[in-house]
């Protein structure tokens, strides 16, 4: 005998069900399913008389498993659990069948046909139910602070904000210094100030402030745990320490592509990146007159196919300085689309116009030449528009070239075990739903680290990143999805399938007594499944959607 | 499990399993019942959180208790709640019509599409094309 | 003791179990000390109408092999089930079909016509085929009868233990003997093998699991050292019991699934196919890409069924 006892209630809801289906006759079809020992009909089992009779009957009928044929669980699957609950049943021994939404409202003028799939579909509520398993849920104390990796002007304002808020902060830069790539910059767009006067205040209020501990010449080399607890071992110059720490965020930031090797570049010595021309702008200008600035250097190419965004706004900001500089100068800016989003940026780029900075289209089946040996003396273009190839006088030729990813981004993913986009940066977990936030709980992104972005940008990410963190950190704790996958580890045999599969980086092989076994971090499981689907050994058990449950559904479809 | 007489003497009506994710194509289904869309009663839904749950083995299963056709609804690609459940899915189904195919059961009999919750109507034309296909096909007797 | 009574049969199979039981070498002789061999077609002289004259459950044990495709083979299975009283499927066509169950991709008169008709070997003119009588001088003779579909032993008749591989591998065999002269047999319906998967016992190195390439084995020399599968080669190893030692992967050659699936699986090719699917690092809106990993997997359904299609959820092809 088995020890299941069943209870069943099925809902008219108004007319709403009970209009179409015949929900007495599907009572009374449900009272002859195996281990059910109890059912009933409410005119709407979500009242208050409903829930009253499910936690009365759970006592009076001692049931072990309660199904409710009426909505759909994306609406009352919580009331009925907490029903389930008051009367002392786990909420996850509560299985629910849709005969409305997706039975009722849809076969309204086929009613026998109607209440058939009722039946059919209850049959397969309650083969499942006759399987269901309590579950239990935890809460994960998370400790009140925050990982802070690399000490730009996004990772400065993102530990700014979590320290203004209360929060510790560990602001980890590899560099002797903070200020990241600002430092070596000479003015920003569009207000064309200086950069330093935005990064060097921001270097202070980071330096003093009580809640930030500030690790420059530090790298982070090791990280385990999980949201609210990570283990962080950080590496200042051979001197290891460790720190315990709820959140991360990561803002390490992006690097100037260097062209070697294109359009002479290394070769000859009037030729510079648009980095090395901020400096000479700080520096002061020579008495070059024709500049030609070449854009999309090693960007949009089939190696390396994305655009790079803010170079467009970089090579219209220096054209523009190196004219209020000196307005006898000539600069010609050669692009392939201008990238000058947004009304500022548009208007800017009207003002570079009015200055007389000429802007020449080329495309990359023609690219410009130079001419000239030791130096460059010319540029020849193919100007697109007049149909004829242009011969540019040049004293100084400056390539725009993208921000490319650090090199070490792999090694930074792999051990934060969160995802790089096909081109080397990091990718969140949702473009649209999720962005700033990793696919791993606990673990946000914000400034070029993710895509190259402006300081505005920068800004309002860390912003973001640093508003995300929090909501864990004030909370205190998170209670991690009850409905997750386990390993059976008499059944694992460490082959290792499941280990990538895990969106969530939840799954990996631990070594217990000299075998390599999957071992599935439960606060970062989400509950998807896809694990289980795929082990070879029917090792992974997807709690509450376990193999057995699923297929006593599909047996319970025929009879 | 039906048999052929059984079959032959109730007249045609296939039996189809659905497999829907909770977060969209179940959705979708909702949908479809609150816009009141009428559609046909052949299908019976399983719910799942992911597309990526299912295992070719579900699916198997189903056409040997005699089920005639096994629909699988996900999100739409790039759309998964969980990411990218629905690629494995989808690389999962794409291999098993090709044995499917070697073990003689008809391409149409097994199905993969994407409906998203705002997807009602699309939902229940899906339900209804299967419903006609399978139809079409027969009874599945082995 | 009294000494046992042992009986041996092959049915579809290919010959290969017994001689794994003659691999054996000297330990054979201690066989010979524990049991009498009452009936082994390949080795000793008794017939049929031997064993029908045993009193039932009168032979100890039997180790079946083979598949039953045919009616002797079903009969004679029937037969030595009722005379003893351990019945054990030996090797992996009587545990799960084997090599011969994939004739379940055809049917008997496909197999009849390919074999008899169209085969260019053939020299039969008058298109003959296997009949199931037959008139000779002597009068008419009634012979087997060819099925549409082969199936596993315990498909017939019930099995008590099962021994799988292809060959059954002598440790595995010396173990069979062992259990059954100390008398200390596992619970009925066991296999005589791990209850985890080989990668259990591969002692290859394991990295991350992703694909972008599955290759033939001829088509590329594996690292001895790394998983096979992690180097595109199929190798079922993931999706098969294991206890064999990893024979075939020490040979650098891949697991083909002789041992059949793991105690919680009912399909070993659902499950592979399954594993195989999501290892395979594509993108689905790439559908050359997706094409061609359908093509990458040679004939899908007879590799991760080839040697448990009788068995398979899906036991057969529809016709």
């Amino acid at each position: 005998m088995s020890d299941v006892r069943i209870g069943i209630f099925v809902c008219h809801c108004g007319k709403n069900i009970g209009g179409v289906i015949n929900v007495p006759e599907v009572t009374e079809y449900a009272k002859t399913l195996p281990d059910v020992v109890y059912a009933e009909h409410n005119l709407y089992t979500c009242s208050a008389e409903g829930i009253s009779s499910i936690r009365q009957k759970i006592s009076e009928h001692k049931l072990n498993r309660v199904v409710v044929a009426s909505c759909t669980p994306r609406t009352h699957e919580t009331l009925f659990r907490n029903a389930c609950e008051a009367a002392g049943l786990n909420k996850y021994l509560f299985e629910f069948v849709n005969i409305r939404d997706q039975c009722s409202w849809v076969h309204m003028q086929e009613p026998e046909k109607a209440t058939e799939k009722a039946r059919d579909l209850i049959r397969m509520g309650v083969a499942k139910a006759r399987l269901l398993e309590p579950l239990e849920e935890v809460e994960i104390r998370v400790t009140p602070s925050c990982l802070v990796i690399g000490g730009g002007v996004a990772g400065m304002s993102a530990a700014l904000n979590l320290a203004n808020q209360g929060f510790e902060v560990y602001l980890v830069e590899r560099d002797k210094e903070l200020g990241g790539l600002l430092l070596n910059l000479n003015r920003l767009f569009t207000i064309n100030g200086k950069a330093e006067e935005v990064i060097i205040p921001l270097i202070e209020r980071v330096k003093n402030h009580q809640k930030i501990k500030v690790h420059t010449s530090t790298e982070v080399k090791g990280v385990a745990g999980f949201i609210g607890n990570f283990d962080v071992t950080l590496d200042q110059k051979g001197e290891e320490r460790k720190i315990k720490v709820g959140t991360i965020i990561v803002a390490t930031g992006a690097e100037v592509l260097k062209p070697v090797g294109q359009y002479g570049y290394g070769d000859k010595s009037n030729i510079l990146t648009q980095l090395e021309l901020e400096e000479r702008l700080n520096k002061g200008m020579g008495d070059e007159q024709n500049i030609v600035m070449i854009n999309c250097v090693g960007a949009r190419i089939p190696e390396r196919p994305y655009c790079g965004r803010i170079c467009c706004m970089v090579a219209i900001k220096n054209a523009v300085l190196i004219k209020e500089n000196d307005p006898r100068a000539k600069v010609w800016v050669l692009h392939r689309d201008l990238m000058t989003y947004g009304t500022e940026f548009e208007k800017y780029y009207q003002k570079a116009m009015e200055k007389g900075i000429r802007f020449i289209r080329y495309s990359l089946d023609k690219p410009p030449e130079i001419v000239g040996n030791n130096k460059v003396k010319a540029v020849k273009v193919y100007h697109q528009l007049m149909g004829k190839e242009m011969v540019l006088p040049c004293d100084m030729l400056v390539l725009t070239t993208p921000l490319i990813p650090h090199e070490d981004n792999q090694d930074i993913s792999r051990m934060l075990r969160v995802s790089l986009s096909e081109h080397g940066f990091f990718l969140e977990a949702h473009l649209k739903l999720q962005p700033v936030e990793f696919a791993t709980d606990g673990i946000y992104i914000c400034g070029c680290a993710r895509w190259p972005t402006d300081v505005p940008e920068a800004i309002s990410q860390a912003c973001a990143a640093s508003a995300k963190a929090v909501i864990p950190m004030r909370r205190g704790y998170v209670r991690p999805e009850a409905i997750t996958a386990s390993v059976n580890e008499d059944k694992c045999s460490g082959c290792g399938t499941c280990v990538l599969l895990c969106p969530y980086n939840a799954i990996e092989l631990q070594s217990k007594d000299g075998k390599k076994l999957a071992h599935i971090t439960t606060a970062q499981c989400k509950g998807c499944g896809t694990c289980g689907a795929a082990c070879p050994s029917g090792a992974i058990s997807m709690n509450h959607f376990r193999d057995e449950e699923i297929l006593a559904q599909v047996e319970a479809l025929v009879i | 499990m039906r048999n052929e007489t059984q079959v032959k003497k109730s007249g045609f009506e296939p039996k189809i399993l659905a497999f829907c994710c909770n977060w969209c194509s179940y959705a979708g289904a909702d949908l479809a019942g609150t816009s009141r869309i009428q559609y046909a009663p052949n299908v019976r839904v399983i719910r799942v959180m992911c597309s990526g749950r299912i295992d070719p083995t579900f699916i198997l299963r189903a056409f040997q208790v005699g089920v005639d056709g096994v629909l699988i609804l996900g999100c739409h690609p790039g759309d998964c709640h969980y990411i990218d459940g629905n690629y494995k899915t989808a690389r999962r189904i794409h291999m098993l019509k090709k044995m499917l195919s070697q073990l003689g059961i008809e391409d149409d009999r097994l199905r993969l599409d994407w409906v998203s919750a705002a997807e009602g109507k699309r939902f229940a034309s899906i339900i209804n094309d299967m419903t006609e296909r399978i139809r079409a096909l027969g009874p599945f007797v082995r | 003791m009294a000494k046992l009574k042992l009986a041996c049969y092959w049915a579809a199979s290919c010959g290969g179990c017994d001689v794994a039981i003659l691999d054996l070498n000297e330990r054979i002789l201690q066989v010979a000390d524990l049991a009498d061999i009452v009936f082994w077609p390949i080795a000793v002289d008794f017939k049929h109408h031997d064993v029908e004259a045993m009193p039932d459950k009168s032979i100890d044990f039997c180790l079946f092999n083979g598949a039953v495709r045919n009616s002797e083979q079903e009969e004679i299975a029937r037969l030595l089930r009722d005379k003893s009283k351990i019945m054990v499927a030996f090797g992996s066509c009587a545990h799960l079909g084997g090599i011969p169950g994939l004739a379940n991709f055809n049917n008997r008169t496909q197999i009849f016509e390919r074999a008899y008709l169209e085969a260019q070997s053939n020299d039969n003119p008058d298109k003959t085929l296997p009949q199931t009588s037959s008139k000779v001088s002597e009068g008419e003779l009634e012979l087997p009868e060819f099925y549409d579909t082969v199936k596993a032993l315990n498909q017939v008749v019930g099995v008590d233990y099962y021994v799988p591989g292809c060959p059954p591998p002598v440790p595995i065999i010396s173990k069979v003997i062992d259990a059954i002269a100390s008398q200390k047999l596992p619970p009925k319906g066991s296999v005589f093998a791990s209850d985890k998967s080989l990668c259990d016992e591969c002692p290859r190195t394991k990295g991350e699991k992703k694909i972008k390439k599955l290759y033939r084995p001829h088509e590329i020399i594996p690292d001895p050292e790394q998983c096979l599968l992690e180097q595109g080669i199929l190798c079922m190893g993931p999706a098969t019991r294991g206890g064999c030692g990893a024979l075939c992967i020490k040979a650098n050659m891949p697991c083909r699934g002789c041992f059949g699936p793991l105690p919680s699986v009912s399909d070993q090719g659902a499950k592979m196919l399954s594993a195989l699917a999501s290892i395979y690092d594509i993108d689905i809106k790439d559908e050359v890409a997706m094409a061609q990993m359908v093509e990458e997997v040679v004939d899908i359904a007879g590799s991760f069924y080839r040697f448990c299609l009788p068995t398979a959820l899906i036991n057969r092809r529809r016709m």
